[in-house]
């Protein structure tokens, strides 16, 4: 009888058969993120929901289910709908649970508005009147809600200015006192008493005071023009509500869009979760902060991590004398890659924060103490913390491949004169550049999604700053930064608006993952390149 | 509303909660004591807010930084909260200016901090938080004595309560709850608010070992939202619309209340707490404008309108002068 298998084929169905569960489960995780995340960001259609107690809401539905009675036994026929109805300040939760027994009618009317708020979450209601420079346009006016949709578009103007005086002349100004501050308990801290100087220090303190007075009262002017004009918006149940047009982030009407205005809003407000920074303890708003944390830390782990990781593996492989003590230090590094990330978390904290943190902050900013400057969690030494956890990676991957340079190369080298090092750092490097890289490549990917060790070390909630901004030195290394792993555990975990903050959380995740692809990707075209310049001269 | 049946024993105590006191009041209800002042700019303050410390205020102090910052666009914030136990090492360690703790510091804290210092650390009480007693939205039950929390939730029952409750039926449900079994959540070791409800509402007992411990207050209400047979405890400002905050009877006889202003205040509520600041004061030495000035705005009538907004409760006035003049702000 033929066989019908060769043999060993079985072995090679297995293991198709294992990477397409591995896809399906990564695509279905994408696609779960994906849908979850994105979808929620869809200006739904917003219903107006008149229940039989005579109560109304005006809300967006977010899920259905079936009731549930009061033995908990779930109901066959009869369902319930979750609305987001937002107006927290007028009652109390975004979200709320409605019987479908208890409706007495839906519509959805063109009008009903959706105001996005600094605070408190979004508006849902009706146009009532607009107040515009002590005019007062009403609800009914066809115009009226171009009025406001102005209006909104101003204010944004305005808040655009007042973040530039904040961030831009303020900050310096903040910078300068700091700077000044810090030299003049420097001076009382030394005991040197020299009038002159502490009176050019205090001088130019007071010069600062001036100019920050200057903004301040612009920042006055500008923020008393945020708050001229206001809105009267009505509540489904009828409840009034006064509010200036600088609380307002966006308004819209999702009933009278079409699906293009619709899909162009969806954009911009993409655009906005991406670009913005965060409002409302991070439940809204975007998040570019923890973008540019995530980023940053990356780039500087690389930066410390590939020569240290190369170095290594080119004593180990090149230059060591192969024996007991290095395979004992191989078999470590090994081990290493093994460590659980948080207990590199915690020798972060002893060994980089407190110890030598603590050190440069005794020796160059004696003046901050007791507040510390290097002494606790910053961006340097996560990024250090994650160096350390990801060098064996690079380490092992780094030796590989100096492994797979053929020895006749070498010989080739030596032959014609050249010395070890010229040899190593000429021939051998270039050749092994494609697998250094794919050590780089790994190591970004377990960095970029490590949180542990981060929390310990320098990750916060809220960082006000980007480690990078206008100030000499312009990296600074010593802030707390965000961080997007971070971000989702935080929302998912921490948040005390729950369900608001849900979608946040897939969509982080999603940017999160994005990213990680975005960093691998770049590797992996650097790499292809230089496995095609030295794929001719390895031969 | 759903009806509800009880045993013979929670019968007369049920019918006492559902006659006397209606649903627990919404947030929209409270309001800023009037006699609170509001809190005015100064100049000459800026520099670095850090805090570490409480998970429960993490929000809190966000939303605080954000509305001071709004004053004082040259103050910067950094906040960690990992929990309240992170709050003292912090401070002694002089890594953060202010220690947000839901819970008052334990002796032995104080005793490491004066040691390091020479000096005892300054509370101060910043809001109330009612802790709540969270259960399924689809839960029928109404209330719970203290006697009955701490079966639920504790292994060696201190607080002296019968036998060990593991069953909804047992808890006073009947009908299809009868069987079913109590999923129960808490929060990890760290958190403050895990110590305040071993020592109010288990009597310093332990828990069980079959609580699910959760990272943070949020997860507990998430985790009761997906759990029908869920209950756990977090503060009220994390409540959402999956979940249902039930009324607490400190005993059977003096009746069921829920986690309103006015329970809490009038300590009718078993489970009402402060909310505190801790800071590292010298005797007899005024504050850096800084700290002050940011005590002072907690202190405010906008530093409070915050506390309603993150869903807890503000102080009333006589507590709040009573407080500034603590910190020095007369």
């Amino acid at each position: 009888m033929p066989k019908l298998w060769k043999p060993g084929d079985a072995y090679v169905w297995i293991s198709g058969l294992a990477l397409m569960v591995t896809l399906v489960m990564i695509g279905g995780l994408l696609f779960l993120i994906a849908t979850k995340g994105l979808g929620s960001m869809w200006p739904a259609d917003i219903g107006r929901y008149a229940l039989a107690d005579g109560s109304s809401y005006l809300g967006q539905l977010q899920g259905r289910e079936l009731v549930r009675g009061a033995h908990g036994v779930k109901s066959e026929s009869e369902f319930r709908v979750k609305l987001k109805i937002g107006n927290r300040d007028l009652y109390g939760l975004d979200f709320k649970w409605i019987d479908e027994a208890d409706i007495a009618s839906i519509d959805y009317p063109r009008d009903a508005v959706i105001l996005e708020r600094h605070e408190w979450g979004n508006y849902h209601g009706f146009l009532k009147e607009i107040r515009k420079n002590g005019q007062i346009i009403p609800g009914g006016d066809p115009q009226a809600f171009s009025v406001l949709k102005d209006l909104v578009r101003d204010a944004n103007k305005i808040h655009a200015k007042i973040l530039k005086i904040e961030k831009g002349e303020i900050g310096d100004i903040n910078y300068g006192i700091e700077k000044q501050r810090l030299k003049l308990r420097g001076l009382s801290m030394r005991g040197e008493d020299d009038p002159a100087k502490e009176a050019k220090y205090r001088l130019k303190i007071e010069k600062y005071e001036a100019r920050y007075k200057i903004s301040e009262a612009e920042l006055e002017q500008l923020y008393a023009e945020l708050n001229r004009n206001e809105v009267v918006m009505s509540s489904a149940g009828g409840d009034e509500k006064v509010m200036p047009l600088g609380k307002i982030v966006m308004a819209f009407r999702p009933n009278d869009m079409g699906f293009a205005q619709k899909a162009g809003f969806y954009v911009e407000r993409f655009w906005g979760f991406i670009a913005d920074e965060p409002r409302e303890a991070n439940t809204e708003g975007g998040i570019f902060p923890a973008i540019f944390g995530t980023v940053l830390m990356v780039l500087i782990m690389s930066i410390v991590v590939m020569p240290f990781g190369v170095i290594a593996a080119l004593y180990l492989r090149e230059y060591a004398k192969q024996g007991l003590m290095v395979r004992i230090v191989r078999i470590c590094v090994n081990n290493l890659a093994g460590v659980p990330s948080i207990v590199f978390g915690v020798f972060g904290v002893g060994f980089f924060l407190y110890g030598i943190g603590g050190i440069i902050d005794s020796v160059f900013f004696k003046e901050a103490l007791p507040n510390p400057t290097f002494g606790t969690g910053g961006i340097l030494w996560a990024s250090l913390t994650l160096a350390l956890l990801t060098v064996p990676v690079v380490i092992v991957a780094t030796e590989e491949g100096l492994a797979s340079v053929p020895r006749n190369i070498r010989e080739g080298s030596l032959a014609l004169g050249a010395t070890k090092f010229e040899t190593t750092w000429k021939v051998v490097i270039p050749s092994a550049l494609p697998a250094i890289l794919t050590g780089l490549i790994l190591a970004i990917a377990r960095a970029t999604g490590e949180v542990a060790p981060l929390m310990i070390t320098g990750v916060v909630k809220l960082a006000p700053d980007l480690p990078i901004d206008g100030h000499f030195p312009f990296l600074h290394l010593e802030r707390k930064f965000m961080h997007l792993g971070f971000h989702i555990y935080d929302l998912g975990f921490q948040s005390p608006n729950a369900e608001a903050a849900k979608p946040m959380v897939f969509m982080t995740a999603f940017l999160l993952i994005l990213i990680v692809v975005i960093l691998n990707i770049t590797a992996i075209i650097i790499r292809n390149r230089l496995r095609k310049k030295y794929a001719t001269s390895a031969v | 509303m759903k009806y509800l049946s009880v045993k013979s024993s929670f019968a007369l105590f049920a019918i006492v909660c559902v006659l006397a006191f209606g649903q627990v009041a919404g947030a929209q209800t409270v309001k800023v004591d009037p006699g609170i002042p509001s809190y005015t700019k100064v100049t000459g303050v800026s520099g670095n807010i850090n805090s570490v410390g409480s998970d429960t205020m993490n929000n809190l102090m966000t939303f605080w930084c954000e509305g001071f910052a709004k004053f004082y666009p040259n103050v910067k914030c950094q906040i960690e909260g990992k929990g309240s136990s992170t709050a003292p090492p912090a401070l002694i360690e002089a890594t953060s200016q202010f220690g947000p703790m839901s819970r008052m510091m334990k002796s032995k804290e104080v005793d490491a901090f004066e040691k390091v210092t020479g000096y005892k650390p300054t509370a101060i009480p910043t809001s109330i938080d009612a802790l709540a007693v969270y259960v399924n939205k689809d839960n029928p039950i109404r209330c719970l004595s203290i006697k009955q929390v701490d079966a639920i939730f504790s292994k060696n029952r201190k607080c002296g309560g019968g036998g060990d409750i593991g069953t909804w039926g047992a808890a006073g449900l009947a009908g299809d709850w009868n069987g079913k079994p109590i999923s129960v959540y808490g929060r990890n070791s760290a958190s403050g608010t895990y110590g305040y409800f071993k020592k109010k509402a288990l009597c310093k007992g332990d828990y069980k070992d079959t609580v699910k411990e959760q990272p943070g207050s949020s997860a507990v209400v998430q985790g009761i939202t997906e759990d029908l047979q869920g209950i756990g405890y977090s503060g009220i400002g994390y409540k959402t619309s999956g979940v249902k905050a039930i009324e607490l009877a400190k005993t059977v006889e003096k009746g069921c209340f829920g986690p309103s202003l006015d329970n809490v205040v009038g300590k009718k509520y078993p489970l009402g707490r402060y909310l505190f600041l801790y800071i590292n004061k010298k005797p007899n030495e005024a504050l850096d404008p800084l700290r002050l000035e940011f005590l002072k705005y907690v202190l405010s009538k906008q530093g409070q309108e915050i506390v309603i907004k993150d869903g807890y409760l503000p102080l009333p006035a006589a507590k709040v002068s009573e407080l500034r003049a603590l910190v020095g702000a007369s």
